[in-house]
């Protein structure tokens, strides 16, 4: 993480560097834990320190929109690096703090902080 | 923290859903070899302290933006997740370098019986737990 970043962004994302994601669940298996695709399914979501974009490419197939955000900028050039590699369309990445969304109010139907918190 | 779920609160559409996914540090983890059926417990993985603190910020968190009505808890939960490793030298590299767990297991197995079995294959099983909160429109 970079220094500039360093004081936007707390405690979120601060321990888990993105390439750690490859010890996490699958990200079909925490969706069918919480309850399934039904979650997401034509959904616009948010990955909230989504990291090199492990889950937001996990749940893309079945959401209408997902976003991620992190503020790790190597994590999020690696996750749309991943993006183009998949194909994925619906996606979108940016660098950015948890306290300090680049977003409208009321944009998203489903918020995802996976071992963010 | 609180901060940022608040931020969450106004991006979410009335009725939207929050999703909180973590390590639960309330429960140990386990550092167990694989056999060919089954499991053998080796030892016991600790959360570190630091990480305790952080979980317990994140709960305290959660609790305060339910008290302040911005999110319903709707459901919760754990699941256990495994991760695998190739040898107990690799699992004891990955409690070293990882900065949630204490660097070293509580062995309950003896030093004779964990070089009998070094580079067979291990887990660590660790517990991961869910909650879904439902953003509530702002008065």
């Amino acid at each position: 993480m970079s220094t500039g970043t360093e004081s936007l962004v707390g405690d979120l994302g601060r321990h888990i560097p993105a390439l750690s994601s490859t010890l996490r669940p699958r990200p079909d298996d925490e969706l069918r834990e919480w309850g399934g695709k039904r979650l997401v399914r034509g959904k616009r979501v948010l990955d909230l320190g989504c990291g090199d974009g492990r889950f937001a490419l996990g749940v893309a197939p079945f959401a209408v929109r997902v976003d991620g955000l992190d503020p790790d900028i190597e994590g999020i050039a690696a996750a749309k690096k991943n993006a183009r590699g998949a194909g994925v369309r619906n996606v979108r990445f940016a660098v950015g703090a948890a306290q300090h969304l680049p977003y409208p109010d009321g944009d998203f139907d489903v918020v995802i902080l996976s071992w963010t918190l | 923290m609180v901060d940022a779920l608040r931020e969450v609160h106004r991006v979410l559409a009335p009725g939207g859903v929050l999703i909180d996914a973590r390590p639960d540090s309330r429960v140990a983890a386990y550092a167990v070899r694989q056999k060919a059926r089954g499991f053998q417990l080796f030892g016991v993985v600790n959360t570190s302290a630091a990480e305790l603190v952080n979980d317990r910020a994140s709960d305290r968190a959660i609790a305060r933006v339910v008290r302040e009505g911005l999110f319903k808890r709707r459901r919760r939960g754990r699941f256990w997740h495994r991760v695998p490793f190739d040898s107990l030298a690799a699992l004891r590299q990955y409690l070293w370098e990882h900065l949630r767990f204490v660097r070293r297991a509580k062995w309950v197995v003896d030093t004779a019986t964990r070089n009998r079995y070094s580079n067979e294959k291990f887990v660590i099983r660790r517990a991961v737990r869910y909650e879904l909160l439902e953003a509530r429109p702002t008065k």
